[in-house]
């Protein structure tokens, strides 16, 4: 272990932290842009996120200690899980053992879970509505996202996320085998879903449609702030462990050089700008789905997971 | 009986087409739009006609393009033709009244995909190979033949039973081109003319439904009439 390793690893941190918002902006400023819109500016999270450190904590009647802790756990959550992935690197760091994907998977639903808890915990009416149907949908979810593991796991013969990038990355014919396509359909499915985006998600901020968002209407201020950025940074995560593992594995930092980690860094958003490119396709070609057809995306996304199964059973 | 050998690339081309087919198939079986089953049924033609090509380049064998050709043609471009004449005439354009929803569709399918996995790598033990394409063309095969009849007895629209008989059908033909590709010119196509006729047939059974009853789906076909 290194100094530079962990330098590095603490630049994995960052690169989350701070890169997540411009994601954000980039992704809502070009869909207004496809719809003919103006759009806000690409840095308007960084505004918002100001903007909601600086306004004074308004505290709902009856807020227990989960409302105070919520925000805190879903964000250091968010701070954890780039530990595990490669966000710049593509060889494991120091502290990149601790837990391989499931266990990636179990910190990002443990941020979700507080936030559902707070949404029940704060006894408004449309929080309770937004815990539950968030409940729901990962109910619907979550067998998905595990038969993608499992899948991901048959292909590379390891839970590491390392060792599936360098498969991929090495070998052109596992790269293009239908198991691995498969995978990668399956995946940007649950990806639409799990980064409140249509088919599901509304893209209108109303109270009745809201899903995610609505187990956050009773917080203001920093905490607000906290979770809204917790949320960035979640997609961010998600969008990188689509790219750095399964999507495109190639243009991450080999040595660990300054110049390769930047460089990394750099290829980071071309690879995430390509993403939201064809997330911006679906939201601007799909509809929201009736609240009762909420799980005909996840079972093809499910039957898809189970092909790539399948599909690697007979490679 | 010998099977044919694959170079790798010419295996994960097969693989790539006979996969895509399957998908073609789920397409169908998700979908509640008779129209997107139209469509899904000409691709999945146009596949295993590109399938018949290359499979001819592999092996040899002239005859094949002809096969391929005929498939692209009858199956790709006639029979979808027919079926949308049908389509426009009948004044249905999409499942009612679903027996079983399009998710839980998908959901069963995935499991007959499996159930056709375990089968043919029984098949492909019996018949003493156990190359992958061999296997996978089973399974497709199997597959494809299962989710037609799912289609045949879970929708009731008379759209979605001759799709279902076409499904069941290119199924087996996706796995009669992969596993026995120098199948002789002349069953071919017979099997291409009896597909005529029959979607003819249904063609003329469904106005003939129509008229009678006012309606295209057979759940209200509850009378017996002697």
């Amino acid at each position: 272990m290194s100094a530079r390793d962990i330098l590095l690893q603490i630049g994995q941190v960052l690169a989350v932290l701070l890169l997540s918002p411009l994601v954000q902006g980039f992704i809502l400023r070009y869909e207004e842009r496809v719809q003919r819109a103006r759009g806000p500016a690409v840095i308007q999270p960084y505004r918002d996120l100001w903007k909601l450190f600086h306004k004074e904590l308004v505290i709902p009647d009856g807020a227990s200690l989960i409302h105070f802790s919520a925000p805190v756990v879903a964000f250091t959550a968010m701070l954890v899980v780039p530990l595990l992935i490669p966000v710049l690197t593509n060889y494991p760091l120091p502290l990149s053992d601790m837990g391989d994907i499931l266990g990636g998977g179990l910190i990002l639903t443990l941020g979700g879970f507080f936030i559902t808890l707070a949404g029940l915990d704060s006894g408004s009416a449309y929080c309770g509505v937004g815990a539950s149907r968030s409940v729901m949908i990962a109910i619907l979810a979550e067998p998905t996202l595990i038969l993608v593991f499992v899948g991901i796991t048959l292909l590379a013969k390891a839970m590491l996320p390392f060792v599936v990038n360098h498969l991929l990355a090495g070998d052109a014919s596992v790269y293009w085998s239908p198991a691995h396509v498969f995978l990668v359909c399956a995946f940007f499915i649950l990806l639409l879903v799990e980064t409140d985006r249509l088919p599901i998600h509304s893209s209108t901020h109303i109270e009745v449609y809201m899903i995610d968002e609505a187990r956050i209407l009773e917080y203001s201020g920093p905490l607000l702030a906290l979770l809204k950025w917790a949320g960035m940074m979640k997609q961010f995560i998600l969008y990188t462990i689509f790219c750095n593992v399964l999507l495109l594995p190639w243009a991450l930092s080999i040595h660990g050089t300054a110049s390769g980690a930047l460089g990394a860094a750099v290829a980071l958003l071309g690879k995430f700008a390509l993403v939201a490119c064809l997330v911006m396709v679906v939201e601007t070609t799909q509809s929201r789905l009736r609240f009762y057809r909420y799980q005909e995306p996840l079972a093809a996304s499910f039957l898809l997971a189970a092909l790539a199964v399948i599909a690697n059973q007979i490679r | 009986m010998t099977l044919p050998q694959f170079t790798p690339l010419a295996a994960s081309f097969f693989s790539l087409l006979a996969i895509g087919s399957l998908l073609l198939a789920f397409v169908m079986l998700g979908s509640r739009w008779l129209r997107d089953y139209m469509y899904a049924f000409g691709l999945q033609s146009w596949l295993i006609a590109l399938l018949s090509a290359t499979m001819g380049y592999h092996v040899h064998n002239p005859e094949l393009y002809l096969i391929a050709l005929f498939t692209a043609l009858f199956r790709g471009l006639l029979l979808p033709y027919l079926i949308l004449r049908i389509l426009r005439r009948l004044g249905a354009d999409r499942e009612l009244d679903l027996i079983v929803q399009p998710a839980t569709a998908l959901v069963v399918g995935a499991a007959a995909v499996v159930l056709a996995l375990v089968v043919a790598y029984r098949i492909a033990a019996a018949l003493g190979s156990d190359s992958s394409v061999m296997i996978l063309a089973l399974t497709v095969m199997l597959s494809m033949k299962l989710i037609g009849f799912l289609m045949l007895s879970v929708r009731h629209e008379a759209i979605s039973h001759i799709l279902g008989l076409l499904i069941l059908e290119n199924g087996i033909f996706l796995g009669s081109q992969v596993l026995i590709p120098g199948m002789p010119l002349l069953i071919e196509l017979v099997i291409l003319f009896d597909l005529l006729v029959a979607v003819a047939c249904f063609g003329v059974l469904a106005r003939y439904l129509v008229k009678r009853t006012g309606t295209t789906s057979s759940l209200k076909l509850r009378r017996l009439v002697g």
